[in-house]
């Protein structure tokens, strides 16, 4: 059974990765009213233009965390997906706490940032690791208020139970908070558009500015792999992961994972982003209250 | 075999070029850009192709040759409207930028172009200067100037009286983020701006106060906001302008307040002197002109000088500041106190 879920989880990604690309291509292309670059080929091309080309570097860098942080992003990316049921009892990394399991992912992201803009030894890398780290704690912050209230209604910490109390009802219906909050995390922890502090434009593309060749593309493959896992996530948590009529339940999995996945990627490219200090301040004085609003509702609806 | 198969894929994609932009190029880089084989790049170590578009001038010449070291092989550098370096690259007319542009892109693929070799050697620009085995020159692990780049080093914080790591250093002429040409003696602490001082103003970019000018100083703006994709519909919409066709307006700036770029830009940012002056007031009018709601107005003589407006504030305010202004308003806001072309680093 884990070895299908297995195959499942690395077509889920693999193939997500390519949707993601893809998405990342035609978006940006649509909403600049620019047509010409094929979207179903371009990931393909891009790839293979940093894979043909030299990997420079700087001067005394860290070189085995530069290689560890895209490595380690992709790891808490698969782990981040393991923890989802495919289907009924069908889920690779079936623990009872695979909620906490998420929330470490979620932390280690910022730490794996972080190491990413520490190891080029170089301004804009590193000014883009720190002001990362600033707004991707609090984020995750809110984060863990929502998850949790996921958790309480389900009265588990496994994401299987989660999934399961939303059999009836769909947690999207019953904490209308829970998934907008939820995708504020997915765009800090993918690095995306109004969240996107670690390789924004005004550092020339912060952590990554020092990139090139191999490693460019493993970063670019990781950043797409956390945004499948997050979507899927966050499909499991508020749309009712694999429930829906008809259709095997991965499918549906992979269905609405589609949607949040092109949601966050059109969201990253239409929302400008604002100073750091000012997003401090809303993720403090607005995203974290609302975040214990969420939690007081799903506390309210677990009561018997 | 599978490295041809490589190349001839990475030949078919768009070639990632960083622009560096001298007197009167910027346009001419917008319009360029609108041309989906070509994109963009922030950083060198993205590019293969190094355009230059407009000149540069003898005084930044050798950060443009340091720049150009910065891209990875293979690599090649296209001169256009400028004098070629005769150690880099070559001509091209602007009429065919974008084809030439392609053709070196793929020639270097399919092995027809070899790339172009460093001009310097691969080690530091400048003497060892530190005391210690690890390159530091100041106490303990820190400061100094080992290799001629300072070293961060504790100092005071402006704001708060905390000492914090200060780190100094030449930040452009040749920074995307910033208006080409404007290099800026910078003191960081985190990414707080202590110091400042201007190196190199930006280059002279023909004046349009018009209402195509105010949709490309919007979509620089926006561009530095995170949203370049909505940078471009601005861009391709000034073209259009620019070229006799008609635009709706009214859409465009629907898209612009749909990003939410007013309201994140906190108020009184990059403020001179006066109620209305800050960045959201600049933004406000180039709206305004661009939906010929407002004339053109001078900027007014400002209060204060370059220097104020940017200390003290955060980097990435600091740079929403500067692409509030016109090229040609912020140059005139920019008086030079580093004129000494013999500064150390230059990192892009």
């Amino acid at each position: 059974m884990s070895m299908l879920a297995c195959v499942i989880l690395l077509l889920l990604l693999i193939f997500g990765t390519l949707f993601a690309a893809i998405l990342d291509t035609a978006i940006p292309a649509w909403i600049a009213g620019q047509s010409g670059a094929n979207p179903l080929t371009t990931p393909f091309r891009r790839c293979a233009q940093f894979l043909a080309v030299q990997r420079l570097t700087t001067e005394r860098p860290d070189m085995l965390n530069w290689l560890l942080a895209p490595a380690a992003y992709l790891i808490l990316a698969g782990i981040g997906l393991g923890v989802v049921p495919l289907s009924e009892g069908l889920v690779f990394i079936d623990l009872q706490t695979g909620l906490v399991l998420w929330g470490a992912c979620e932390a280690l992201t910022v730490v794996v940032v972080f190491l990413h803009g520490w190891s080029a030894n170089a301004p804009f890398p590193l000014i883009g690791a720190y002001r990362y780290v600033a707004i991707g704690l609090p984020a995750m912050l809110v984060s863990m208020f929502v998850v949790i209230g996921v958790a309480l209604p389900a009265q588990s910490l496994s994401v299987s139970a989660a999934v399961e109390a939303q059999r009836g009802l769909w947690n999207i219906v019953k904490q209308p908070l829970g998934l907008p909050l939820f995708m504020l995390l997915g765009l800090s922890l993918t690095l995306r558009g109004p969240f996107d502090y670690a390789d924004p434009f005004d550092l020339a593309a912060g952590t990554s500015a020092e990139d090139s060749g191999p490693l460019r593309a493993s970063w670019r493959f990781a950043r797409l792999a956390m945004l499948v896992s997050f979507s899927t996530m966050a499909a499991t948590l508020f749309l009712g992961g694999h429930h829906g009529p008809g259709l095997p339940g991965p499918l549906w999995l992979a269905l609405k994972a589609a949607g949040v996945m092109t949601i966050l990627v059109a969201l990253g490219h239409v929302i400008a982003r604002t100073t750091p200090s000012r997003m401090l301040t809303l993720l403090w004085v607005l995203f974290l209250p609302l975040s214990f609003l969420d939690l007081i509702i799903a506390g309210v609806e677990s009561l018997p | 075999m599978a490295m041809r198969w490589l190349s001839r894929l990475a030949a078919a994609d768009a070639v990632p070029v960083f622009p560096v932009v001298g007197e009167n190029g910027l346009a001419a880089a917008e319009n360029l850009f609108l041309d989906p084989r070509l994109r963009p790049v922030p950083s060198p170590r993205h590019a293969r192709v190094l355009l230059v578009l407009g000149e540069t001038g003898q005084t930044l010449n050798r950060q443009l040759r340091r720049l150009h070291d910065q891209l990875s092989h293979p690599r090649a550098t296209l001169w256009c409207d400028a004098v070629p370096d005769p150690d880099f690259g070559r001509a091209t007319e602007s009429s065919d930028t974008a084809d030439a542009v392609v053709e070196a892109y793929r020639s270097m693929f399919a092995g027809a172009m070899d790339t172009e070799p460093d001009i310097h050697p691969n080690e530091p620009p400048n003497e060892w200067r530190g005391k210690g085995t690890n390159g530091q020159g100041g106490d303990g692990m820190m400061g100094g100037t080992p290799y001629g780049r300072p070293m961060a080093m504790t100092d005071d914080d402006l704001r708060d009286g905390l000492q914090l790591d200060a780190y100094s250093a030449t930040f452009g002429p040749f920074l995307p983020a910033f208006p080409p040409g404007l290099a800026l003696d910078i003191t960081l602490q985190g990414d707080s701006i202590q110091a400042v001082s201007v190196s190199h103003p930006p280059f002279r970019q023909e004046t349009d106060h018009s209402r195509t000018g105010s949709l490309r100083n919007l979509a620089r703006l926006l561009r530095v906001l995170g949203v370049p994709a909505l940078a471009a519909r601005f861009i391709a919409a000034a073209r259009k302008l620019e070229d006799g066709g008609t635009i709706d307006l009214d859409v465009l700036a629907r898209a612009f307040d749909w990003s939410g770029a007013m309201h994140i830009i906190p108020s009184d940012l990059g403020s001179f002197g006066g109620e209305g002056r800050d960045v959201r007031s600049r933004v406000r009018a180039w709206l305004n002109i661009a939906r010929g709601r407002q004339e053109p107005a001078p900027l007014g003589q400002p209060a204060l000088s370059f220097v104020d407006l940017v200390k003290g504030l955060e980097w990435y305010e600091a740079v929403i500041v500067l692409n509030s202004f016109d090229n040609n308003a912020l140059r005139n806001l920019c008086p030079v106190e580093n004129t000494d072309d013999q500064t150390e680093e230059a990192p892009q």
